[in-house]
């Protein structure tokens, strides 16, 4: 039942009794009669009305009959109260719901035959189910179009001013870029400030939208919705999962639509608190790169005169041979792979099989360990889980919210709606720790920006005030007092005013906010890229477990620390274990039982327990000589890694590199064989989400061309190699993963995990953690801007700037985002030109003033090589993880 | 119907046993098997049937269906109510006007729409018509089939006059898909309506015509009479309707006891025969041409001059395209129509018309929305060839022709 | 039975008497006129009504009627129909059909699409005759649909008056406004 308007969570509200229809119904006082109603699974028309946000009452159609009331009531705006004898239908209120739809009607354009709602349109709907005929007086409003935005048209002769788009702006996505506003006579939809719109381009107003007002320019006037195939989906951009529905036409994509729309305007606003069902801009508009005209569609082989074009027979029997000879010769070991975690569940598990069965070799890597490796070898380490620990219906509950280093907005917006639920809607108080202005902090209740790479630092000076305010909780004193003394210990090294000075937060200001986040009573921590992929990723993490754990939130329901992935299924990569340290589950690698139980699984030895390269040592000993072949599935390393890193040098050592692709890459030029792979909406398999949920990938489409889902290509080189994987469907695969991993499709559930730090806490804890907040601050870096390869919210990865739509909206401007002040100060305009220089190289780059930049910080998306600002970046090797860090530097900026 | 038994009877006297035939030469005997069709000149389409020979008589047949079998019934699962029209014309592919209106009037049921009165006289008449139209193709396929030539071009020839005067009414000659949910697509011109009363008079004596060649030819007689008795009883038994059925003697005709369109305002007679074989189901054919002739005459006469001949239903029927132009809720209401169809409440309903061949019922259920979940068809054409082994039992093979043509089988209704 | 009666059945019989009554209607025919015409030298007077080959129209001034609506295909049988339609570039915020195939192979002329077309684009017309040796060109593009319209075009005209699509000239130019509806740019953009 809806939450609003005067139930908040945490006031009870009187139960009251109502009489709807001759049923006796019980709901909170307070609630909108609407809700009460359509609770009982009554549905009375209504347009305005959208359970995800507070009733608006414009439309005039949800009219009931209250009894001693002569005339009939809105029910949307009307509270339930006790003792009310409510009417919900009767030839009365026919009449006057029609007259409702008429006074639409008479004003509505004759738009039917062009509109791109026509056949998904409640306006339409209402109307014939009301039958409303011969209708008198019809004028039309004549308002032009407004085509200014990038992404939305809006055409507000037939807009019926229902102002679903407004409050899903204002109350979901608390975004609010639209207005109503009386223009021409008429009350229109308008960006706010009537410029053109200019958002995050979620798209969620065109989703509500009962007609169609606002319409999609990467799809308008191509489809009706008739002759759209639907599939649902799960999105590929980003770890949330949302599901969606590719719609198709024949081999295109048309549009891509949520399960957000008015069609399920009924629910309980409760319900949100686990997702609304909306898309983010990259999902929604960046669907252009699965029927892109650049997709491979055939195999290449390198011949003399270059890649060259080759049946897949006899690309996949030379690729095999190459394999084989190559085995044959110089080991195992020679032979290395790398896989995008943008796969599927099912595509990592084969491959992590074919690469240690098949191969012989541990040398294999997935692209969760860029980052999300930290996170997950951390919490392994100290709690015995491997992904994160709520659920989004727990960080909206929760009353304190640790945002750390997480640029949630623009990485996983769609996740970021639970923080932005909890502010607005439970009144959480939340502590955005970031050295960028988020639009997260614009929100919070303590927005503090740090220097930049100093979030670690400033974990370590909370976890020192609550030692030193004594904020800690009773449990972790009793569960471990030998490690809380050792942690008391350690943070003795950590002084509260260097961390200030450190990270620009004051003394006070970082005393308060331990203070909340102790005294909270239930409170998560979520990190993210500004952690987990910036130096000492992993040892941060263990100190937001530390921080966890003092302050009792870590066992606790609706406590816990989460972390965001960049890509699709990095938590499925780990937990397919794509990675030289773990088998699927993921377990150990190392250890002995898990290793004989899978050889026993695939009828084959495993190679040793101490062998396998992470993904920076595999381009070491390419460089060394030593790595003879290397099979990329979906990795460009080229255009990620920085120069400096050497991947070019790497990659001209080998005797064979394997791309396998839906797109010819950077990295593909060095390449011996190219095969084409698929997009997400080809594929069949799961996904796994950063909660952990797995979910369902369908295809919609046929593969392009000749193009191959990657299993397969994988299976047809194990067969090459003389050593078949018994896969034929992916339900074959599905077999084979229950089998070794008994309940890992959970029903679209997460598993559920049981974080457990004793272990950690008594083994060795004591010893560790005095080193972890003895190393202090790093050596101090004579350039004074920190340099920052930041995420759009309009990319992801590479593969984003592969759809048009996407580019569109952010197209790669080559300009260094720095904020205003700074730009002032330099005397720099707009598009100014400067030199940045950094230990490894200088650029001349423009100028572009970024709001979100804050002074001695400037950015640039780390989306775009172009120019090639990643070089200025060196690789920085987590000692402990291997995970290269390569998003930021110090450099300095001069006027040119 | 005595000695018809006897008849029978005689048909298994070959008998090794039997002392009269024991001193006769002992000949080899066995029984034979004859694919008769699909590709059979008189089998009315791909209709196959088993003969199990004992020299040239019958003793078992087995039908073998299915050869025109195209999903027509899965068909209306995936389309609209008013999409299935069509479909229905190519179900009895040589009287689309009747499969029609039986659809038509099956989904007006389930609806609840009432057609205004104009409406209904001109879907009487039109399938009046149709109803003369299809006893003049069974006339002339009938008799050819028994060797009489002259008789199928004269129908044929009046048929024609028919057949274009639909063409006029509605653009087709055969698949006319003229009737419409609530109505009907067009109303009649005075060029049609002076046509048809024409054709009144022009056609009466042409019945008689082909009477002349038929009733006392003694090939015919031969060839119909006392051929293919069936019982009141077991023709009840075997669910035969329509000509078929009243030609054993029953009298049962839906225009008359459930009385849709505009019969209940007519007055007209039913046939019935006496003995059950092909010559009754001939002449009760002939007989309902003459009735038809009536019912049309009566309708012409009493039919409103003006009206509307569309119900004016706005969640069910197409509004009139002029107001599509110039009224959005028109507009709405058509483009709803053509790409959701209308909403039909759940449940589930069966209506049978009178066609000429018999009771063509659509039996409907439907769970809500714009598409049946599941529409079946109850096609006379069918039904009847499940009496075929019992009636064909004895006769020889020439026999079997005339006997599945005596019910006017059409294989498009048959296989659906 | 009476003698009478009993000798005539007998001379009837002796004497083939039906077979001479049948003869005598046989023989009178030879007096009347052909009932047949010599197709292809003849052809038959088709009905306005009629149902034939589909043809796209244009409105006088020669702009296409067709808004690319797709209710054709929606409302087709036989899925015989397929329309690709894209915003008009040259024409902004006006929806046109790129393409328009009618797969007259599977098209079972019921004329359903023109009675679903919400601005008369389609329409029935005489034509009949498009037997062909090559099946592909029976695939009837956008090109291929308006010539026929443009050579047919009185016919065209007929037919829709005839099925009551258009009742007259003056209505067919007098909707609410023509598709798509001119609507500018707006005016400057100022961001």
């Amino acid at each position: 039942m809806g939450l609003k308007p005067v139930t908040t969570p945490d006031t009870e509200a009187a139960t009251i009794a109502l009489n709807i229809d001759g049923e006796t119904v019980t709901a909170k006082e307070g609630v909108s009669l609407y809700d009460v109603i359509s609770s009982m699974g009554k549905i009375v028309p209504a347009m305005c009305y959208h359970y995800t946000f507070d009733p608006f009452g414009s439309c005039g159609m949800c009219l009931v009959l209250q009894e001693g009331k002569k005339s009939p009531v809105r029910s949307c705006t009307a509270k339930a109260t006790e003792g009310m004898v409510i009417r919900t239908d009767g030839e009365d209120l026919f009449a006057a719901r029609k007259k409702a739809v008429e006074k639409h009607l008479s004003v509505h354009p004759l738009d039917c035959p062009v509109c791109d709602a026509d056949g998904h349109c409640e306006l339409q709907d209402m109307a014939f189910q009301h039958q409303v005929t011969n209708l008198a007086n019809a004028k039309q409003k004549n308002i032009p179009e407004d085509t200014r935005s990038l992404v939305l048209d809006f055409n507000m002769n037939r807009c019926i001013a229902c102002g679903e788009c407004i409050n899903i702006c204002k109350d979901v996505q608390r975004i609010d870029a639209l207005q109503f506003m009386k223009k021409g006579g008429f009350t229109q939809v308008v960006a706010k400030g009537d410029h053109a719109l200019d958002c995050e381009f979620c798209g969620d107003c065109l989703a509500v939208c009962p007609v169609g007002a606002i319409t999609n320019k990467f799809s308008k006037y191509v489809y009706k919705p008739w002759q759209l195939r639907k599939t649902t989906t799960t999105c590929n951009y980003c770890g949330d999962g949302c599901q969606l529905y590719v719609e198709t036409k024949d081999t295109e994509v048309v549009r891509v639509t949520s399960p957000l729309s008015w069609k399920n305007k009924w629910g309980d606003r409760g319900d949100t608190i686990n997702g609304h069902g909306g898309l983010c801009v990259r999902g929604r508009f960046g669907f252009q790169f699965i029927d892109s005209k650049e997709r491979l569609k055939e195999p290449f082989i390198r011949k003399e005169t270059g890649l060259a074009p080759t049946p897949w027979i006899e690309a996949l029997d030379t690729t095999a041979d190459r394999l084989k000879d190559i085995k044959s010769r110089y080991g195992s070991d020679a032979i290395a792979g790398l896989i995008t975690a943008r796969c599927t569940n099912e595509e990592l598990y084969v491959f992590q099989r074919f690469m240690r069965a098949v191969l012989g070799t541990n040398n294999l890597d997935s692209s969760a360990r860029y980052g999300h490796m930290n996170f997950v070898r951390a919490v392994h380490h100290a709690l015995g889980i491997n992904r994160t620990m709520n659920s989004s219906a727990d960080v909206t509950k929760a009353k304190a919210i640790l945002v750390v280093g997480a640029n949630v907005t623009e990485t996983n917006p769609v996740a970021s709606l639970r923080v932005k639920a909890a502010i607005g809607t439970y009144n959480a108080s939340v502590i955005v720790v970031d050295s960028m202005q988020t639009n997260l902090a614009k929100l919070a209740s303590h927005p503090l920006m740090v220097k930049p790479g100093t979030e670690g630092a400033f974990v370590k000076g909370l976890v020192k005030s609550v030692v030193e305010q004594d904020l800690i909780d009773p449990d972790p004193a009793a569960q471990a007092p030998e490690a809380l003394a050792a942690l008391k210990a350690a943070a003795q090294a950590v002084s509260i005013e260097a961390v200030a000075a450190e990270t620009g937060i004051p003394v006070e200001t970082i005393q308060t906010v331990a203070r909340i986040f102790a005294e909270a009573s239930c409170a998560v921590i979520l990190c993210g890229e500004g952690i987990v992929r910036q130096p000492g990723g992993y040892n941060h993490t263990l100190s937001l477990v530390d921080l966890a754990w003092v302050t009792g939130k870590l066992t606790k329901p609706g406590c816990g620390i989460n972390t965001f992935t960049e890509e699709g299924n990095e938590q499925g990569a780990v937990d397919m274990g794509v990675a030289p340290e773990f088998l699927p589950g993921p377990v150990p690698y190392a250890q002995d039982e898990a290793r004989q139980t899978f050889s026993e699984a695939w009828d084959t030895t495993l190679p040793d327990a101490q062998s396998g390269k992470s993904l920076v040592e595999i381009f070491e000993d390419c460089r060394a000589g030593k790595i003879k072949a290397l099979y990329l599935v979906g990795e460009n390393p080229l255009a990620t890694l920085p120069k400096s890193f050497g991947v070019e040098e790497a990659l001209s050592q080998l005797e064979l590199l394997i791309c396998q692709d839906p797109f010819l890459t950077e990295t593909a030029h060095y390449a011996h064989v190219v095969f084409p792979a698929c997009t997400f909406a080809e594929k069949d398999g799961t996904v796994t989400n950063q909660e952990g949920m797995v979910q369902f990938v369908r295809p919609a489409l046929d593969p392009l061309g000749e193009s191959a889902l990657d299993w397969h290509i994988m299976v047809g080189l194990a067969n090459g190699m003389g050593h078949s994987l018994p896969y034929e469907t992916t339900q074959d695969i599905q077999a084979d993963i229950r089998k070794v991993l008994p309940g890992y499709y959970n029903l679209g559930q997460p598993r559920p995990v049981a974080a457990d730090p004793t272990a950690y806490l008594r083994n060795g804890y004591a010893e560790s953690v005095g080193a972890r907040y003895a190393n202090g601050r790093g050596q101090e870096s004579g350039r004074p801007y920190g340099l920052k390869l930041i995420q759009l919210i309009y990319h992801s990865g590479k593969l984003s700037t592969k759809a048009s739509g996407l580019m569109d909206i952010s197209p790669n401007t080559g300009t260094l985002r720095m904020s205003l002040e700074e730009c002032e100060r330099l005397g720099l305009a707009e598009g100014g030109r400067v030199r940045v220089t950094s230990d490894h190289g200088s650029l001349e780059l423009s100028v572009q003033a970024d709001v979100s930049v804050l002074p001695g910080t400037c950015a640039f998306p780390e989306h775009f090589n172009e120019p090639p600002v990643k070089d200025l970046v060196r690789v920085v090797v987590d000692p402990m993880t291997r995970v290269p860090y390569f998003k930021s530097t110090r450099v300095t900026i001069e006027k040119i | 119907m005595a000695h018809l038994e006897d008849q029978r009877e005689t048909v298994y006297k070959v008998d090794p046993a039997n002392p009269e035939t024991k001193d006769l030469p002992i000949l080899r005997t066995e029984e034979l098997l004859l694919n008769m069709g699909p590709q059979h000149p008189a089998t009315h389409g791909v209709l196959k049937v088993i003969l199990d020979l004992e020299g040239e008589r019958i003793t078992k047949s087995t039908v073998v269906m299915g050869f025109l079998h195209r999903g027509v019934e899965k068909l209306a699962e995936y389309g609209t109510y008013h999409q299935f029209i069509p479909h229905t014309d190519r179900l009895d592919y040589v009287c689309a006007m009747y499969n029609n209106f039986a659809y038509c009037r099956a989904v007006e049921k389930l609806m609840n729409v009432t057609v205004p009165e104009r409406a209904e006289y001109l879907r009487t008449i039109v399938a009046e018509v149709q109803r003369i139209i299809g006893h003049l193709f069974w006339l002339g396929t009938q008799a050819l089939d028994i060797g009489a030539m002259t008789v199928f071009f004269y129908t044929f020839r009046d048929r024609e006059i028919l057949l274009d005067w639909f063409d006029e009414l509605c653009g087709a000659r055969l698949t006319t898909s003229w009737y419409r949910i609530g109505g009907v697509e067009r109303d009649f011109t005075d060029s049609l309506e002076s046509k048809i009363r024409d054709f009144l008079a022009y056609f009466p004596p042409k019945i008689d015509e082909y009477v002349v060649f038929l009733e006392k030819n003694r090939i015919w007689l031969a060839r119909t009479v006392g051929v293919a008795v069936i019982s009141a009883e077991d023709a009840l038994g075997y669910g035969l309707s329509g000509p078929t059925l009243r030609g054993s003697g029953v009298d049962y005709d839906l225009r008359k006891y459930e009385s849709y369109g505009a019969y209940p305002k007519c007055e007209f007679s039913v046939p019935v025969g006496k003995n059950g074989d092909t010559y009754d189901r001939y002449w009760i054919r002939i007989e309902e041409m003459r009735e038809s002739i009536k019912i049309i005459r009566q309708c012409m006469d009493q039919m409103p001059k003006e009206g509307p001949v569309m119900a004016e239903v706005p969640s069910v029927t197409l509004p009139p395209k002029n107001r599509v132009f110039t009224n959005l809720e028109s507009m709405i209401q058509q483009f709803k129509l053509f790409s959701q169809g209308f909403d039909a409440p759940p449940g589930e309903i069966y209506c049978g018309t009178e066609a000429h061949k018999g009771e063509l019922g659509f039996y409907i259920v439907s769970t809500g929305g714009g598409n049946p979940y599941r529409l079946k068809i109850r096609s006379p054409s069918f039904i009847h060839m499940g009496a075929f082994d019992y009636m064909a039992k004895g006769y020889m093979i020439a026999d079997a022709v005339t006997i599945f043509g005596s019910y006017d089988i059409v294989m498009g209704e048959c296989d659906r | 039975m009476d003698t009478q009666k009993q000798t005539k059945r007998l001379l009837d019989a002796v004497l083939f008497r039906e077979i001479w009554k049948a003869m005598k209607v046989t023989f009178k025919h030879m007096l009347h006129r052909p009932m047949t015409f010599q197709y292809p030298r003849e052809k038959r007077t088709i009905p306005d009504a009629h149902r034939g080959a589909l043809g796209l129209l244009r409105y006088d001034n020669g702009q296409e009627r067709c808004v690319g609506c797709d209710l054709c295909e929606a409302a087709c049988p036989s899925r015989c129909i397929k329309v690709i339609s894209e915003e008009d570039k040259s024409l902004p915020l006006q929806r046109y059909a790129t393409e328009f195939y009618i797969d007259i192979t599977k098209c079972v002329f019921c004329g359903y699409c023109v009675e679903a077309c919400p601005v008369n684009a389609l329409a029935m017309t005489k034509m009949y005759e498009y037997s062909t040796h090559d099946k592909r060109t029976l695939l009837f593009d956008k090109q291929r649909l308006y010539e026929i319209g443009e050579q047919h075009l009185e016919d065209a005209k007929k037919y829709l008056y005839a099925h009551n699509q258009e009742h007259n000239d003056e209505e067919s130019r007098a909707y609410r406004y023509h598709f798509p509806q001119p609507i500018g740019k707006t005016e400057g953009s100022d961001s």
